[in-house]
């Protein structure tokens, strides 16, 4: 399993370069300067600014810079925050997204787990209708209709929660986001663990173990469960480096200092740096929760092999 | 936000501030009762449109960064709470008989956060720093009214060529390029406060960081998290720190309007930046006085390309678009009434007599015929209606509907067929710098109160004159203009140049701004002004209750 990671990790380098080099290329592509205002510079200021960048330098030279700069871990200084680098940005932005995108996967996994697995053994019933007919209702409302209207309620109406703001280490600063957040996945979990649990009672070993008289309580905990988990797995991958990396909709509503809003912003000011600093960021986690889920399989169902 | 404590509040004095929630209204505003004693906890939360782009005086170009610098640093003259410049670091002033030669008096006790003078050195430093074409401070034409900034800025002259002298340790001598009346709103402008040498020399681009940061102004920086909220607290060693009540003030950076209203409804902020335009009725109808607007000093107006048809050459095209529309129906019914409909391009100020076109005084009917009699003159029918893209940047909900209102406004008048076409600001910057955009989007802001903030941009050649709009006759009034120290007679000169702006139909005028604010009753110490710049200095709470 080691040289697997290990060939892995290393594969993803190439990976990538090709992020980093597609996102360059498209940036300076685009129409548009980082230092193109309302106000138009004075060309000399604008020569002097774009020289402190080195924007002024030949584009192999400043894509080679800027390799041997990411090599060292540095990605750069912003242009759209003067004085501030983009590795600052990512460092305070970060931890807040990781903690609210992996509260609203743990939220997710618990309810919609649950809720999935019961509809499935429920099967026809009223609870696996009407818990359905919730999860493709969320899947279907955008957290831009919902973080506003749990606003509404809890802060404005209640006045049981902030309606904003971030405070390490306040849960109740944390509550409202991670729920907007986790409604969609928490919908999405319930119908692909319905689903995949609907298959696996349907499968041969579940039939055996039916047959062999086991309590059905056992029959789901100790021999259903795990394989239902398999497509869960290729889902949370991409999902946790998604959540991870900030939700712009859930930061512009909540006022959050996570880094999903840069996604649109930074590209919009043709904030060069930033934009590929958070692209490569968000390819790297990609990489690696693949990686973890593929990690997964394996402990899953005894069938995978690594190699 | 509670600043209530529990206390029987004065109740002779005592006003309750009760919203009239409509029959629609979802969320009626809390009660909320006000009394005359000062709050005990001074903690003031603001909501911020957007993320400062820099908390250093000289790279901020932007209205948030403003705000923040307003509370952090003073310049020789400061803004008062009417939004009118006033003295700052210089106690007092005097200039020459021509107006080109300033002298500057500094209080002795204007200190820096760290307790050390702020000297007339300090402003040296600062103002040769800001057009050290090293620096790469975008406003350095900020400073063009100092003797050799320009020239500075290009290099071709060294810093120390700037007109700007320390004559002592408080004494400041300012040399100018020409008369310039508006030198004191100039000096209270953010990129002419001064910073601290000795930290940028330590520390370089970290110095604006809350541990590096020294400020000469009412608060000082104790906390930045980028994109979510930066604290200042007071600064006991600001020379009138006496009569600064607030202990502390918290800037919510909320980029969106609609979160700015919910945090201002949950009681989170007592003053907002803005609110959505198309909430306004609602929020009137449900928070009554918290609803603040007032004249802003700047000018939504279209932009028309003067070295291209259909507009090279074509006056009476050009009037024609200008004469036929209905601007006080289109801003009352489309924009709620919140914008004053514009005719000028000078948005009002004090003094100085907007000079309104004729046409102005026709009735809607013979506005219309005229403008029609110009439209075929042009040599357009409506069996060859003229076919134009109106560029834009994208635009929020109010402003497109808006626009669409303005297309079937010249549709209906004209037959003219006008289609909007939206892109993304930093394409549409490119392409208007490139002139090759027709019919576009275009708006003002000015930065300090004064109407040549608003004209130097039809001046010939001028980098943000879009489209290309050139008249020597103009320029010479602009440059005469520059060259009188009488105010009254200043004013005439620029009211001429507006005049042939509107003779030759320059570009369309379309409303004038107004701020937007939401403020908590007991917030008090501010005052709507045009420059829309409320410093926390002056700010206070008064004990008060919600519920």
């Amino acid at each position: 399993m080691l040289r697997y990671t290990a060939r892995r990790l290393l594969g993803a380098i190439p990976t990538l370069l090709v992020i980093v080099t597609l996102a360059f290329l498209l940036l300076h592509m685009a129409p548009g300067g980082p230092f193109d205002g309302a106000k138009r510079l004075l060309p000399e200021i604008q020569k002097s600014i774009e020289a402190k960048y080195h924007l002024d330098e030949p584009l192999w030279r400043q894509y080679l810079r800027y390799l041997a700069d990411l090599a060292r871990g540095d990605l750069g200084p912003s242009f759209q925050y003067r004085s501030t680098s983009v590795n600052e940005i990512v460092a305070q932005g970060l931890p807040v997204d990781a903690t609210i995108g992996l509260t609203a996967i743990a939220l997710a996994l618990v309810v919609g787990g649950a809720v999935g697995v019961n509809a499935a053994l429920r099967r026809g019933t009223r609870w696996d209708y009407g818990s359905m007919a919730l999860a493709v209702a969320g899947i279907s409302t955008p957290v831009f209709v919902v973080a506003p209207l749990l606003i509404l309620v809890f802060a404005i109406k209640l006045h049981w929660l902030p309606a904003g703001d971030w405070v390490h280490g306040s849960p109740s600063h944390l509550l409202l986001p991670a729920v907007a957040l986790a409604l969609p996945y928490t919908a999405y979990i319930a119908r692909l663990m319905r689903a995949s649990t609907i298959e696996v009672l349907n499968s041969a070993f579940i039939r055996t173990a039916r047959a062999k008289g086991l309590p059905p309580r056992l029959i789901v905990w100790r021999h259903a469960l795990r394989p239902t988990l398999t497509p869960l797995v290729s889902f949370l991958g991409p999902a946790i480096a998604g959540v991870v990396t900030g939700s712009i909709v859930v930061e512009t509503v909540f006022g959050l200092p996570g880094i999903g809003r840069y996604f649109i912003t930074a590209a919009l000011n043709r904030d060069y740096t930033l934009v590929i600093g958070i692209t490569v960021l968000y390819g790297a986690l990609i990489i690696l929760f693949n990686l973890l889920a593929d990690l997964c399989y394996a402990w899953i169902d005894p069938r995978v092999r690594l190699r | 936000m509670t600043a209530y404590r529990g206390r029987a509040l004065c109740a002779c004095v005592a006003c309750v501030i009760v919203g009239c929630g409509s029959v629609d209204s979802p969320a009626p505003a809390p009660a909320i009762t006000v009394g005359s004693a000062l709050a005990g906890v001074q903690s003031l939360a603001r909501g911020l449109d957007d993320t400062p782009r820099s908390i250093d005086p000289q790279f901020a170009t932007d209205v948030p960064g403003q705000r923040v610098l307003d509370d952090l640093f003073e310049g020789l003259t400061a803004i008062d709470i009417a939004g009118k410049a006033s003295a700052g670091v210089a106690s007092s002033w005097e200039s020459s008989a021509d107006g080109k030669t300033w002298m500057f008096h500094l209080r002795p006790d204007a200190r820096w956060s760290n307790g050390a003078p702020v000297t007339a050195g300090d402003f040296v430093y600062s103002w040769r720093r800001m057009v050290d074409p090293r620096t790469g401070a975008a406003y350095a034409q900020g400073l063009a009214a100092i003797d050799n900034a320009l020239e500075i800025a290009a290099g071709k002259k060294p810093t120390d060529t700037l007109g700007v002298e320390a004559l002592d340790g408080h004494t400041l001598k300012v040399r100018l390029s020409g008369p310039t009346p508006y030198l004191l709103d100039l000096l209270a402008q953010q990129y002419m406060y001064p910073v601290y040498e000795p930290a940028i020399t330590q520390y370089g681009d970290a110095w604006v960081r809350p541990e590096h940061l020294v400020s000469d102004g009412a608060f000082v920086l104790r906390e930045n998290v980028l994109g979510s909220r930066i604290t200042l607290e007071k600064n006991d060693k600001y020379w009138d720190a006496a009569h600064v009540r607030l202990q502390r003030v918290v800037y919510y950076i909320l980029t969106d309007q609609a979160a700015q209203v919910s945090r201002f409804l949950a009681g989170d902020v007592a003053w907002t930046d803005s609110f959505p335009a198309n909430q306004r009725a609602w929020l009137k109808s449900t928070l009554g006085g918290q609803v603040v607007n007032s004249p802003y000093f700047g000018s939504y107006l279209l932009g028309m390309n003067f070295t291209q048809p259909p507009f090279k050459d074509n006056l009476p095209l050009r009037r024609a678009l200008v004469i036929a529309l209905d601007r006080a129906p289109l801003t009352h019914y489309m924009r709620e009434g919140m914008y004053d409909p514009a005719y000028t391009l000078m948005p009002p100020l004090p003094d100085y007599q907007l000079p309104l076109p004729d046409w102005t005084g026709l009735s809607s009917e013979a506005r219309h015929e005229l403008a029609r009699r110009l439209y075929a003159q042009a040599g357009y029918s409506d069996r060859r209606p003229l076919r134009l893209d109106l560029d834009t940047t994208m635009l929020d909900t109010g402003t497109r509907h808006y626009l669409e209102a303005v297309a079937a406004n010249w549709r209906s008048v004209l037959g003219a067929e006008v289609h909007i076409d939206e892109r993304e600001f930093k394409v549409l910057l490119q392409e208007l710098q490139l002139h090759k955009l027709l019919l576009f989007h275009d708006a003002w802001i000015g930065d300090y109160p004064d109407p040549y903030t608003f004209m130097q941009i039809f001046y010939s050649g001028n980098g943000n004159n879009h489209g290309d709009y050139s008249n020597p006759h103009f320029d010479q009034l602009i440059d005469a203009a520059g060259q009188e120290a009488d105010s009254s007679r200043r004013f005439r000169l620029f009211e001429q140049a507006e005049r042939l702006l509107d003779d030759d139909a320059a570009f369309i005028p379309l409303y004038y701004y107004a701020t937007r604010h939401l403020v908590k009753p007991y917030l008090r110490g501010w005052q709507s002004n045009v420059m829309d710049r409320n410093l926390s200095r002056y700010m206070y709470l008064l004990e008060h209750q919600e519920r």
